[in-house]
């Protein structure tokens, strides 16, 4: 973000779908050492919450992320239910909080996750920084 | 109190790259990584995150307890450094985070966990 230019707070994204498919599931649970068959690692959340859009913030010009400046500062997770194999979920992303000081920006990303029938399943709240 | 000392490798760090979709190369190219400062490849944040969660689902008896997690990224991990991570209960329902390296430093900071 350019000097001065204002920030993107109250910005929303469009919804995104995502199906939890088991074999990701099972590879994700491998990869922190959880045990497969306990079901979708909350942190998961990670993926089908937040990954599934924060590509939107990254990848949107107005919002103009230095991705190679980014640092995930803070992540918080708080969860409805946890979802199960095979479900469908949708997330929407907006920018909660978008400041600057001292040289660093501060972007809160908020995320809420929801199940076919429009229940909410989690929350994400991302805090990234960017130095500049 | 629920503990787990895991020793970070590249092999576990391209596994949760793989696994999660988080392809950033500061992840998975030490030549990229030094191009930005930092000393070569570094774990994913939310890679310690979710070994964290993996402790205080344990401490709280069960994934489906878990209803808030909550650190701060305060430290880098690269491969070979040694993390202890441990939940211990605070009052009912809410658990304290540790994450400390093998230097003594936390890694992750603020961390907390809520359950049912």
């Amino acid at each position: 973000m350019g000097a001065g230019a204002a920030g993107v707070a109250g910005r929303t994204y469009p919804p995104v779908n995502f199906q939890i498919e088991p074999a990701r599931v099972a590879a994700f649970a491998r990869a922190i050492g959880a045990d497969p068959s306990e079901g979708v690692p909350p942190t998961f959340a990670a993926v089908y919450s937040l990954g599934a859009t924060a590509p939107q913030l990254f990848g949107d010009p107005q919002a103009a992320i230095d991705f190679a400046r980014l640092l995930h500062a803070e992540q918080e997770f708080t969860w409805a239910r946890h979802p199960r194999p095979d479900e469908a979920v949708t997330s929407r992303g907006r920018v909660a909080s978008d400041v600057s000081r001292r040289g660093m920006r501060f972007v809160t990303f908020e995320t809420d996750t929801a199940d076919a029938r429009g229940q909410p399943l989690c929350r994400s709240k991302a805090l990234f920084v960017i130095r500049s | 109190m629920s503990r787990r000392e895991v020793t970070f490798t590249k092999e576990q760090i391209a596994a949760y790259a793989e696994a999660s979709g988080d392809h950033n190369p500061i992840h998975l190219d030490d030549d990229f990584a030094r191009t930005v400062g930092l000393p070569g490849v570094i774990a994913h944040g939310m890679l310690q995150m979710g070994l964290m969660a993996t402790v205080a689902t344990e401490a709280a008896g069960g994934p489906d307890k878990l209803r808030r997690l909550y650190c701060r990224f305060a430290g880098m991990v690269v491969p070979g450094d040694r993390v202890m991570f441990s939940a211990e209960p605070l009052t009912a329902g809410k658990l304290d985070l540790k994450a400390v390296n093998q230097k003594g430093e936390a890694v992750l900071t603020k961390a907390v966990a809520e359950h049912d």
